[in-house]
């Protein structure tokens, strides 16, 4: 779930929580500290949370990234990426981050998605191993108080973020203790267990309970916190809490749902798994539950849990269905996914609108570096459009493998193409809201990756300046391509030619996989456009000269092959640095190997000797 | 240990640093090695019979080959020194 959004519906519980805390503080002092734990315990996750994000500093998107390329990899990585920081939804961020960017696969992502389910398991352990015995005052209190020195001596981002899971830590334990006591508390005056319900009607019951009451906090983990406290102080019956259990973890794809009803198709896409995940996997265990609790009594014993010990076998069974879940449903995860593509496709194909700017990339440099150049690539493909329609091209021919002196000959319209109205429909809104974008991005970013993102607008300016180019080049190109001047209209048509040349190039660029085509392909693109450049290579003389063509003409040549070495020269920046960009780290050797100024020089000298 | 140097190790235990500069090494090794079978096919090329302008384009291709391989290699020295430099550090 996005993290505003996210935000923006815990902030409200817990001020709910706490206010109703302080209504029934005098009516109900033991139920207003349980809400009062309630609210801390969930303070604590947002500081934990923070407090990873700061710490993280981009390593646990790189081991996101590294360990998610085959489904075994991404549910082990989402598991303890979970388990250690405390949060699927900072998992679930970034892997909605990174699939809007394009950095992992959907499949990738669902097991990232069912791993991170199973990682939240950890919180139950941490709850029934550390928060229950654990006294409260002697461990929570100096946590904060450490959390909150920590910063006045150490400075640095990953410094603060420990001190902020130091203080998340504490407010955890703090809240876990306060339920704990209002529990106990609250059973010398009335005892829950009263409302214990055998059998399968009982199970039902309280798995609607937990679904509701962790749609309610909003938080799976709370709401396993509260169920293992007040079975651990016997408010409630283990086979009740087991129930409650399931209930949590269906009632946490509610909140999933909630949270991605704003977003892109990623996020409901993973809602979606997630959902389809969390009910299979609560079917199965509400089914088998009386096997399953047979199975938790005897792993309790292998691994040293007492038989009394429902708090901790509580925690047992928890990871056990979501273990059984992700056994269950891994195998069919092509299937899901395959699916899952056929939803939320957006209706219509606006062209003219960015189609990767979405704000849940932002959340990270990598992601958003990522989905600037997949929007620079849509602007590309605009522009490809219409650069080929400009010179009265077929984007079919420059694209096939027709010869370029039978692409000239077939032209796209016998009237002129309104590049104007191209512009400004395709071209000027994406490229407003790129630099739009990039600007809000820039904020968050290292001077490195400040520098790629300056590279990605210049490419955008790149390719901006190539239609305009092409608007200027077009008035006479149309006119002097069907003249009845063959001096001239071979010197046009010559211009489309090449043009459509290095069209075809950057479109072989575009999707060559092959490292070495892409780099002699974009050389040898560096090197023709400076040997036809007319006004060097002294063509336009020898036609002043021996009067084969006006003096108008000649002015309209020599501007307009102006105008079409500038298409090229910006054609070609802008695929050195959006196609040989293949990821935004700085793996890239393409900026070093690229040829220069110097080098096309000396390829040309030695053409000359 | 210090926090900077606690990043460093985990960087260091899951190649998170290293990999860069191993990934960049290892791209640029297939590069050069694909650079040169182009060169070894062009040069076999030429010792046929061909007409004017397929000869010059190759040319120029192996021209341009060959710049690229003095590029690339000299860079892959430059990796190996930033590797051994961070190996001293």
């Amino acid at each position: 779930m996005p993290t505003s959004l996210y935000n923006k519906l815990l902030t409200p519980v817990i001020i709910a929580v706490l206010a109703t805390s302080l209504v029934l503080l005098s009516t109900y002092p033991d139920i207003s500290t349980i809400l009062g734990g309630i609210a801390l315990f969930l303070i604590g996750m947002e500081y934990m949370e923070n407090g990873f994000k700061a710490f993280s500093g981009g390593i646990l998107e790189k081991v996101l990234e590294k360990f998610t390329n085959n489904t075994p990899k991404a549910i082990s990585t989402g598991f303890f990426a979970t388990a250690i920081v405390q949060s699927s939804s900072l998992i679930s961020i970034i892997v909605i981050s990174f699939l809007s960017a394009k950095l992992i696969t959907l499949t990738s992502a669902v097991g990232v998605v069912f791993g991170s389910n199973l990682g939240t398991t950890a919180t139950a352990w941490l709850v029934s191993v550390f928060g229950l015995k654990i006294k409260i005052s002697v461990y929570a209190m100096p946590m904060i108080v450490l959390g909150i020195l920590i910063p006045l001596f150490f400075k640095s981002n990953s410094w603060k973020g420990i001190a902020s899971i130091f203080i998340g830590l504490g407010i955890i334990f703090l809240g876990i203790g306060y339920m704990k006591e209002g529990f106990e508390t609250l059973k010398e005056g009335i005892d829950l267990a009263q409302y214990a319900m055998a059998g399968y009607t009982g199970i039902f019951v309280y798995v609607l309970v937990g679904s509701v009451a962790t749609v309610v906090i909003q938080s799976s983990s709370a709401a396993m916190a509260i169920i293992i406290t007040a079975l651990a102080t016997g408010q409630i019956e283990y086979t009740n809490a087991l129930a409650l259990a399931i209930g949590a973890n269906v009632g946490t794809t509610v909140t999933a749902i909630l949270g991605s009803l704003k977003s892109n198709g990623n996020s409901k896409r993973l809602a979606v798994a997630h959902f389809i995940f969390n009910i299979i996997t609560g079917i199965i265990a509400i089914v088998f539950i009386y096997q399953l609790a047979d199975l938790v009594d005897y792993l309790a014993v292998y691994i040293g849990i007492g038989t009394e010990n429902y708090a901790m076998k509580l925690a047992l069974f928890h990871t056990v269905f979501n273990v059984i879940g992700v056994l269950a449903v891994s195998p069919f995860i092509s299937m899901l996914v395959k699916y899952l593509k056929t939803l939320f496709i957006p209706k219509g194909i606006n062209r003219g609108k960015p189609k990767y700017l979405d704000e849940t990339v932002l959340t990270l440099p990598s992601t958003t570096l990522s989905a600037i150049i997949m929007e620079t690539k849509h602007l590309y493909e605009n522009a490809f459009e219409i650069i080929s329609h400009g010179l009265n091209l077929k984007q079919s021919n420059i694209t096939s493998s027709l010869p370029l002196e039978d692409v000239i000959k077939d032209s796209y319209s016998k009237n002129t193409v309104n590049i104007d109205a191209f512009y400004h429909q395709r071209i000027k809104g994406i490229y407003g809201e790129i630099i739009d974008f990039s600007t809000k991005a820039q904020s968050n970013m290292s001077p490195e990756d400040t520098k790629i993102l300056y590279s990605l607008k210049l490419a955008n300016r790149d390719l901006v300046e190539a239609v305009k180019d092409t608007k200027h080049l077009q008035k006479n190109l149309i006119v002097y391509s069907q003249s009845t001047n063959t001096y001239i209209k071979k010197q046009y048509n010559l211009i489309r030619k090449e043009l459509a040349e290095i069209l075809r190039t950057i479109h072989t660029v575009s999707i060559t996989e092959e490292e070495d085509t892409l780099l002699i392909l974009l050389s040898k693109a560096k090197v023709r456009t400076e040997k036809y450049d007319i006004l060097s290579n002294g063509t336009l003389d020898g036609l002043i000269r021996e009067s084969l063509i006006t003096n108008e003409m000649a002015t309209s040549l020599m501007n307009d092959s102006y105008y079409a070495y500038n298409i090229s020269k910006n054609l070609i920046a802008m695929a050195e640095i959006i196609f040989t960009e293949r990821s935004t780290n700085a793996t890239s050797i393409h900026e070093e190997m690229a040829m220069d100024d110097e080098d096309i020089k000396e390829i040309l000298e030695k053409k000359d000797e | 240990m210090g926090i900077k140097k606690f990043i460093k190790n985990v960087q260091q235990t899951l190649g998170l640093k290293d990999f860069v500069i191993e990934d960049k090494k290892k791209s640029l090794k297939s590069l050069l090695k694909k650079l040169n079978e182009r060169k070894k096919i062009i040069k076999k090329v030429l010792k046929k019979p061909l007409d004017i302008d397929k000869e010059k384009e190759l040319n120029e291709e192996l021209d341009i080959i060959c710049l690229q391989i003095n590029k690339g290699k000299k860079l892959l020295h430059e990796l190996y020194l930033e590797k051994n430099k961070n190996k001293t550090q």
